[in-house]
């Protein structure tokens, strides 16, 4: 599924003044790409992965996720979208504290009617992969970091979404676990041509993407394409 | 999502407030139990007037002397047996043979009798006491009455000085229990027992009566004119037919005695029309009381809507959570209402077992309320009323759980994962 921005704005009101925090993003990420969003805190990458995400409306400019304008999506088409094509990780892991790794990973599952049987075998097999099988019944707060944010992507890959949006997924994590977390996600990508999307400060992580987008004040500053081999090989 | 999922997740939310949650459940726990004891209260009563007035017999209708509809009650009940009855008699035009005949020619009406009432003295093996004594169609009496015989005979056409003993008066008067035979002597007569009569516990019966021949008792009593009577009953061939014939009776009365609306000077009542005095009175009772109970209801509703706004405030980074991974508005406004609803349902539970175990315990508490008399006071938990009362209590939590349950579902998803 291709993603679109054209002339993206995001204006938030603070008061009396108005802050922009997208000023008029064109940007066109393709099916299966690796593209990170890096830039200096404040410069708007958050927010860029909100509206893509559909966490988020623009305040101008069109965004469309496989040729649809989001514009056009109701709440509930929204929802859909959200629950279907796009699986997000965030630095906070945002687990659901008081369900287990694999009622949280069911969670998404579960939103989109699937059957419990099916879901918890679908959301064990998941756990299974990312080595989290003996610790299904653990509470978030049973968990380390690196384990609650392979809970996060385990739920994020439940519904088998297009799209992976991660907002600093190794930000909170120690470097040899955000080094663990990172080679999951390449291989994701890899394996399952799933289009990923990861905003970073970290310099080595930018480094995995195919293309790397540099937002400053809410613009792109420059886009750095690096041949697809060399991808995975930096690593 | 499917409701059983909202349903687990409400109930995640409530196990893991617990505290909370228990004390917002206090507050419908005792709104829903004050409903259901006071309500129990006025079910019994309504019971309790049902089952006591069920002496008088459906098919009866009685007309007595004294004025206007508000005295319409159980006080002018059957043949002024009851204390008060002859002073009002006293000072109105009494009932004469005349209106016998008039009430005579009424349609539908199988027996009819003139009943000579008062008080006497009586005295049985040296023991006084003040006594109801009527004195009755010794004929009639029998095809009317509703009493049963304990032992002896009803009267018979040719008796005088003889007398039946309501059921009472033969057991607990005297040390001496009254029995068929016994001489006693009323008013400085002496009687000769021939029947006892069994105690039915109402109102109307003759539990607490000395019935004896009108001709005996207008020799007897004092202030009892040779032709008149101080009650006319009269027994109706079809119950069904007691509110046209007490209507038709009225009307005839009233062209014979020459009376406009203002200057009637007679009532007339039957049994049916007494109980339902009786049960708008008790219904008016109940509904007052519920009324002021449905306040406790009220404030245990606020506690609700308080505490699932406090919930819904709490959980803001969840509701995010869940609508970054496809929560629908409408699955997060289901999460919470159902949330609510719980709390109503587990609280209207506790309610009804609370509120069912204070109305079992009422009547032991010597609460003699209203004057239900020796028996104390009786209450009624009908099961319409747990269902009523746990349907209340079900859709006060979901009402109080709406406003919060659509904030929380209104919530933007970038604005409530923000949150902390
Ligand atoms: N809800 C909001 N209301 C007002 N201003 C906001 C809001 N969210 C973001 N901003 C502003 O928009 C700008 C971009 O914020 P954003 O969160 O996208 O930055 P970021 O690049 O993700 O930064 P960081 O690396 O620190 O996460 C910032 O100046 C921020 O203050
Ligand atoms: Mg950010």
């Amino acid at each position: 599924m291709v993603i679109q921005l054209e002339n993206v704005w995001k204006i938030y009101q603070m008061g009396d003044i108005q802050v922009p925090a997208l000023k008029g993003i064109d940007l066109e990420v393709k099916k299966g790409e690796f593209l990170a969003i890096a830039g200096a805190s404040g410069s708007g990458k958050s927010t860029m992965m909100n509206v893509i995400g559909c966490l988020d409306l623009p305040s101008k400019g069109k965004i469309f996720l496989g040729g649809d304008d989001i514009a056009g999506f109701g709440e509930s088409k929204l929802a859909q979208t959200r629950g279907q094509k796009i699986g997000f990780v965030f630095q906070q892991f945002n687990l659901i504290h008081t369900l287990t790794a694999l009622e949280n990973v069911m969670l998404p599952l579960e939103f989109q009617d699937v059957d419990t049987p099916t879901a918890r075998k679908k959301a064990l097999e998941i756990l299974n992969l990312v080595g989290l099988g003996d610790r299904v019944h653990h509470l978030p707060s049973q968990l380390s970091g690196g384990e609650q944010q392979r809970v996060a992507i385990s739920r994020a890959l439940a519904v088998d979404p297009e799209i992976i949006l991660a907002d600093e997924p190794t930000g909170n994590l120690d470097s040899k676990t955000g080094e663990f977390i990172m080679d999951f996600l390449s291989e994701i990508h890899r394996n399952n041509s799933k289009t990923i999307i990861i905003v970073t400060h970290d310099f080595y992580l930018v480094k995995r993407a195919e293309r790397v987008v540099y937002l400053k004040d809410g613009e792109i500053e420059r886009i750095e394409h690096k041949p697809k081999e060399q991808g995975g090989e930096f690593a | 999502m499917k409701i059983n999922k909202s349903l687990k997740l409400a109930v995640n939310i409530i196990v893991h407030s617990k505290l909370r949650t228990w004390l917002t459940i206090i507050g419908i726990v005792i709104g829903i139990a004050a409903v259901v004891a006071i309500v129990s209260i006025g079910e019994g009563m309504q019971q309790n007037v049902e089952s006591r007035l069920g002496g008088l017999g459906a098919d009866i209708i009685t007309i007595s002397p004294g004025g206007g509809r508000a005295s319409v009650g159980f006080r002018g009940g059957h043949g002024g047996g009851m204390p008060g009855s002859t002073a009002t008699s006293a000072t109105a035009e009494n009932l004469t043979k005349k209106d016998v005949l008039v009430l005579q020619s009424v349609e539908g009406v199988e027996y009819i009798q003139g009943i000579v009432s008062g008080r006497g003295e009586m005295y049985y093996l040296g023991e006084k006491a003040t006594v109801s004594v009527e004195g009755v169609d010794p004929l009639v009496w029998k095809e009317m009455t509703t009493s049963e015989l304990e032992s002896g005979r009803f009267l018979g056409p040719s008796d005088y000085n003889v007398v039946i003993v309501g059921g009472r008066i033969a057991k607990d008067t005297f040390k001496q229990p009254l029995t068929v035979n016994r001489i006693i002597t009323i008013e400085e007569k002496a009687f000769k027992v021939v029947g006892i009569l069994k105690e039915s516990g109402g109102f109307g019966g003759d539990d607490n009566k000395i019935i004896m021949p009108i001709k005996a008792a207008r020799d007897t009593l004092e202030d009892v004119g040779s032709d008149e009577f101080d009650s006319i009953t009269l027994k109706v061939a079809n119950t069904d037919d007691v509110d046209p014939i007490m209507e038709e009776a009225d009307k005839k009365l009233m062209i014979s005695r020459h009376l406009t609306e203002k200057e009637k000077d007679f009532r007339i009542s039957s049994s049916q029309s007494i109980q339902e005095t009786m049960s708008d009175i008790t219904q008016t009772m109940t509904l007052f009381l519920g009324a002021i109970a449905a306040v406790s209801l009220l404030v245990g509703a606020v506690g609700i809507a308080n505490t699932m706004f406090t919930s819904v405030l709490e959980k803001t980074k969840e509701i995010g959570i869940m609508k970054s991974i496809g929560a629908k508005n409408s699955d997060i406004m289901m999460i919470f209402l159902l949330n609510s609803a719980i709390v109503g349902l587990v609280g209207g539970l506790l309610g009804i077992c609370l509120g069912t175990g204070i109305s079992s315990l009422l009547p032991f508490l010597g609460m003699r309320l209203m004057g239900m008399g020796r028996d104390g006071m009786t209450t009624v938990v009908t099961p319409m009323l747990l269902i009523y009362a746990l349907l209340i209590s079900i859709g006060i939590g979901m009402v109080a759980g709406v406003i919060p349950a659509y904030r929380a579902s209104k919530l933007k998803p970038v604005d409530a994962l923000r949150y902390e």
